[in-house]
């Protein structure tokens, strides 16, 4: 147990930051298009959860299936 | 006019953001999960007491290729979901007809659509590709830039014809999801032709990742790359035309009928 403490404190931050950041952006633009978006595939609350909770393939699936055609 | 309508098109479905996140993501993630591989093992791989454990950090160039790969699956993967309605939608909406009533010819509006494909999966890649050179310089090691730029551009071109063929199936097909299972089925035939016969598929677009391998591993490409190059922009132009050819062609025959 105190190995992995340890080894999470030897994790170099400022290399997984970048990609902590960009899944993120790509979370809030979905999450924010899902909630203004009256024309969606699917109930909302579902892609909500989708968005929230599956972890960077969410948002891409949100937007490839998600977005209702116009 | 057109070409702006499509981009306007893009903004609107927010694929103009979210197509190259994705491609940043692979292409740093890739990088960072090899240097950290053995670690990552260490914790969660439960190997037992004693084992001796020595993965190498990979070098540069496996990474490299590593993350050429995976935008050859996911990437690919990714563009074709997102591009695949790029004509047959409109056309299963009928709303190229509003814009082809007007004096804009089939060339135009085909070519239009062209270049922003274009724009877009390149513009990606480039920028994933970046990400992935970047990270791998700063974890694993220093490579010779100028094969990395070339070896890039290579790889561009393979992408440039898996697009081509995309923008092929759209126009002719009409069903959104024939097109996708088409289009990957096709680079992955193509991709596994050409590895597992390459005597045969020298000219074969699909070689040209190999080459770029070849690039970044020995620092040159290999035999018969002058001529797999020139093949292949060829066959993107030939395809294009092809396209423009049948899609007027088509077109036509469904107004007259």
């Amino acid at each position: 147990m105190n190995e992995a403490v340890n080894a999470l404190q030897e994790l170099n931050w400022g290399l997984i930051a970048p990609i902590l950041l960009l899944q993120f952006i790509l979370m809030i633009v979905a999450l924010f298009d899902c909630l203004k978006n009256e024309n969606l595939n699917g109930p909302k609350w579902l892609w909500i959860l989708v968005i929230l909770f599956i972890n960077t393939l969410g948002p891409i699936v949100y937007f490839i299936f998600g977005r209702g055609n116009r | 006019m057109l070409f702006k309508k499509e981009w306007t098109e893009s903004v609107r479905s927010y694929k103009i953001l979210w197509i190259p996140v994705v491609f940043i993501l692979l292409g740093i993630t890739q990088p960072v999960t090899s240097y950290y591989f053995a670690d990552i093992i260490g914790q969660f791989g439960g190997l037992p007491e004693g084992a001796v454990m020595d993965i190498p950090i990979p070098t540069g160039a496996e990474v490299i290729t590593a993350t050429l790969g995976q935008f050859g699956q996911i990437g690919f993967l990714v563009l074709v979901l997102a591009y695949m309605g790029i004509v047959a939608k409109e056309k299963n909406h009928g709303t190229q007809i509003l814009v082809l009533v007007k004096p804009v010819s089939y060339t135009n509006y085909l070519t239009a659509k062209w270049a922003h494909l274009l724009c877009i999966s390149l513009g990606s890649y480039a920028m994933g590709y970046i990400a992935a050179v970047y990270y791998t310089f700063l974890l694993i090691e220093k490579m010779v830039i100028a094969d990395l730029i070339y070896g890039g551009i290579i790889y561009g071109i393979w992408i440039a014809f898996v697009m081509t063929v995309i923008l092929c199936l759209s126009a002719l097909l009409n069903s959104t999801a024939f097109v996708a299972f088409a289009g990957l089925g096709l680079t992955v035939v193509l991709s596994l032709l050409s590895s597992l016969t390459p005597d045969l598929m020298t000219l074969s677009p699909a070689m040209l990742t190999s080459h770029s391998q070849n690039l970044y591993q020995t620092g040159q490409v290999g035999s018969g790359f002058g001529l797999n190059l020139a093949f292949t922009l060829v066959l993107i132009i030939g395809i294009l035309i092809g396209t423009i050819y049948l899609f007027h062609k088509k077109e036509i025959a469904q107004h007259t009928t």
